[in-house]
């Protein structure tokens, strides 16, 4: 007993396998939940069916990823008994694959309100849209990395980016009602950007819950702990957007 | 946290002259269940037995410090007098061969003061109501007691050391011979006790650990390394060492 | 190859078996025949005065002039109290001997208690007597010669035997029963006494009835301290008869009657000691079938 027991033995354990496994899987369906989004808000922009219908396509797969991912976990949990970190490990990846499913969904989402032939917004609003999706991508892959590689400081970058992405959500709102009415051609392509732009924000959101199960899992902090809740308010009480969001974080 | 009932200060106990346990410090809240977890050799088992002046039965032994009972230091006291408070049910079940069950548990009274049949006879029946045994020998209470299977004889013992009428009750690893549906029934039956009584339960499964304790002490080559609510402990330890055991990932 | 190894080994094996039966009859022989002896010279003395009168006078039939037997209702009488006392002594003694060597196992006490009852037990009985004899005499010669004395002597064999079966009985209870008591707040003294102790009972029994065996048989201690008589008990201060003592003075006389009488008591002595045997055992085992709940 002399041997520090911290020490690493250098082989890895069947129950680390075991639990960088469960990572992979998760890992998996956030690259598909990830690519769902990217091509669905490309099919949704270019107006495309072809690339729409692909993303529709996968969904069933990522309903299959969630429920592989349950079974391996929940098998986790009553064959090991784990505690601890592995035991915060696996509870929160259990409830970070709804995320992922999710946020493959809002992929889906956007893709099914894919319609060509209506009319095209505002270069402002479509470069506002652009720069969501630019964000929103990013901090998905953001929350992917730092479950996959055991990132805490990465994960809690993404909080704040999420306060960008509601402002810009805020603004697009504000655009698309100002728009809406004075042309009825565009009215169904505002709508259907209505409709994407809180799809974004709700992408954003997730990501940021799965990012908040990797902190957990690390740290075995919960969110309460370390980000204090801002007081919500109606859209309309709050004080409008200055100028237009170019470039979030 | 209840208040404090049995505390733990600065002990050292050593086998011929040498710690098995140094300088411990810790307090078992009352009326609840406080396990001690911890590899083998560790010292639990040690640290129990001194928790009720049992480790002083063998020869070559030496204590240092103190184990304060609301507040009175047991190492003051008759080591006789603190055994009637401080009850004790040990790994492998142990009633009395030679005696009935009805004299297996009523052994305490008999040996030590003068009580009436009745009283004694209430004392027994409540006794082995507590430990979950009644039902099953009240029709053959006068029987030899090494006539029970393994789990029952444990609850014997154990209705044994209730029938003493103690304040504090020490599990040294009380399901390690049993199988698993005794040892569920034993669980169970600990953790109705915690309503009278203050439990400190020695054990080597971690699991029985979370099932049964409201806290947990984890000790490592005689130190206590953490002790905390168990949901905490297991849950979100604070020590790296507690991790790393309690993940069984040591060594 | 292999079929010659087996029978190789069948056969030696079946030689083994064979050779040790014939051990056991080559040691059954002599005892077989002391009994036969002892039955056909020894039983026909047999009769209820045989058991309750004092021998006759010593003498040699002559045609047409039997002799009277009489009878060893001293001697009898003599072992039974001879015994009894003696064993009431070593109970006393032996107890409080085996108890403090196994409760002060590892200190100088108990291992001094130890080591003197085993170099006891190899003590030739003749010297027992011897040392009781000297002892009396240097401090009180009336009654060297005495039931007192002879009782002494017997216990000096029967003290060392009991004193290491009990111990070893005590020694065999599992530390675990200690413990329990303790833990229930017993006393040390109490738990010794009236837990541990009786649990190892059946032991203790054994070892006094090996004690018993042995002082009734013996008949060099008393040669020097109970001395014999040809009467009954007459009181503590004066001498008294045993079986074994009465055995050996009347074997080596030259007298038809008194020998007759010799077998008789060895026959009665050699039943006793069987009897006393075979009940004690039968009491014990039913004793340890009932602790384990049999």
């Amino acid at each position: 007993m002399s041997e520090d027991p911290l020490a690493d033995t250098g082989a890895p354990r069947g129950y680390d396998l075991q639990v960088r496994h469960l990572k992979d899987r998760a890992v998996k369906m956030g690259d598909w939940a990830l690519g769902m989004v990217h091509d669905g808000w490309r099919a949704y922009d270019l107006s495309d069916l072809v690339v729409a219908q692909s993303v529709l396509d996968r969904a069933t797969p990522l309903d299959q990823f969630d429920e592989d991912m349950e079974h391996a976990a929940i098998a986790f949990l009553v064959l090991r008994q784990p505690t601890a970190v592995d035991l915060r490990t696996a509870a929160g990846l259990l409830k970070s694959t709804t995320h992922l499913d999710r946020i493959g969904r809002l992929g889906f989402d956007m893709a099914r309100i894919a319609t060509p032939g209506t009319g095209k917004e505002t270069a402002e609003l479509n470069r506002l849209l652009h720069r969501m999706d630019e964000i929103v991508e990013s901090m998905v892959r953001q929350a992917i990395d730092a479950l996959d590689h055991d990132q805490v400081d990465l994960a809690r970058q993404l909080f704040q980016r999420d306060d960008t992405i509601d402002r810009m959500h805020r603004e697009a709102n504000q655009l698309i009602l100002e728009a809406l009415g004075k042309d009825s051609a565009s009215t169904r392509r505002l709508t259907g950007d209505l409709l994407v732009a809180r799809h974004f924000e709700r992408i954003a959101d997730n990501a940021c819950k799965v990012g908040e199960k990797t902190i957990y899992a690390l740290t075995g902090q919960r969110r309460s702990e370390y980000l204090p809740r801002h007081p919500y308010r109606p859209y309309v009480l709050e004080t409008p957007p200055g100028k237009p969001v170019g470039d979030g974080s | 946290m209840n208040p404090t009932k049995l505390r733990v200060d600065h002990l050292t106990a050593f086998y011929d002259g040498k710690a098995a346990i140094s300088d411990i410090n810790l307090e078992f809240p009352e009326r609840a269940v406080s396990a001690i977890i911890g590899p083998s050799g560790c010292g639990k088992s040690t640290l129990i037995r001194c928790l009720n002046r049992m480790h002083e039965t063998v020869p070559r032994t030496r204590v240092e410090g103190h184990v304060l009972l609301d507040g009175e230091d047991v190492y003051a006291e008759d080591p006789v007098r603190v055994r009637r408070r401080i009850g004790m049910v040990f790994q492998k079940p142990n009633p009395f061969v030679t005696m009935s069950i009805y004299n297996n548990v009523s052994a305490a009274l008999r040996f030590n003061g003068r009580h009436s049949r009745e009283a004694t006879d209430r004392a027994v029946v409540r006794s082995l109501e507590q430990a979950a045994l009644w039902d099953e020998v009240k029709d053959r209470i006068d029987a030899p007691a090494t006539s029970l299977s393994g789990g029952q004889q444990q609850r014997l013992c154990i209705a044994r050391a209730l029938a003493a009428n103690p304040e504090v009750i020490l599990m040294d690893e009380p399901c390690s011979a049993l199988d698993p549906i005794a040892t569920s029934k034993i669980e169970e039956l600990i953790g109705r006790l915690k309503n009278d009584y203050t439990v400190v339960i020695v054990t080597h499964n971690m699991q029985q650990a979370a099932r049964v304790s409201d806290y947990t002490a984890f000790l490592y080559i005689g130190k206590l390394i953490e002790f905390g609510p168990t949901e905490e402990l297991f849950e979100r330890p604070k020590e790296h060492l507690t991790e790393a055991y309690i993940t069984g990932r040591f060594g | 190859m292999r079929f010659d190894r087996h029978a190789r080994r069948k056969w030696f094996s079946h030689a083994i078996t064979v050779l040790a039966g014939l051990s056991v009859l080559v040691v059954l022989i002599p005892l077989a025949s002391i009994l036969y002896e002892a039955a056909s010279i020894g039983g026909p003395a047999f009769s209820p005065s045989f058991f309750t009168q004092t021998s006759a006078t010593p003498c040699s039939p002559t045609p047409g002039h039997p002799c009277s037997l009489g009878g060893i209702g001293p001697a009898l009488q003599g072992t039974i109290i001879l015994v009894g006392l003696a064993g009431l002594i070593s109970v006393a003694v032996e107890v409080a001997a085996a108890v403090f060597a196994t409760e002060y196992r590892g200190r100088g006490l108990g291992r001094a208690i130890s080591f003197t009852a085993d170099v006891l037990t190899g003590i030739p009985s003749v010297i027992a007597g011897v040392f009781i004899y000297t002892y009396f005499v240097l401090y009180d010669p009336t009654i060297v010669f005495s039931t007192l004395t002879g009782a002494l002597a017997l216990s000096v064999i029967m003290i060392p035997i009991v004193t290491r079966t009990t111990e070893e009985a005590l020694r065999t209870v599992p530390n675990s029963i200690r413990e329990a008591a303790l833990a229930l707040g017993i006393s040390k003294w109490r738990t010794t006494l009236q837990i541990v102790f009786v649990t190892a009972l059946p032991g203790v029994l054994t070892g006094a009835l090996l004690s018993v065996m042995r002082g009734a048989g013996e008949a060099a201690p008393l040669l020097f301290t109970a001395f014999g008589s040809r009467i009954f008990f007459q009181g503590l201060n004066k001498p008294i008869n045993a079986l074994p003592l009465l055995i050996y003075n009347f074997a080596e006389s030259p007298y038809q009657n008194w020998i007759e009488l010799a077998w008789g008591a060895a026959l009665l002595l050699i039943i006793l000691i069987l009897v006393v045997n075979v009940l004690s055992r039968l009491m014990i085992q039913r004793m340890v079938r009932r602790m384990r709940g049999q």
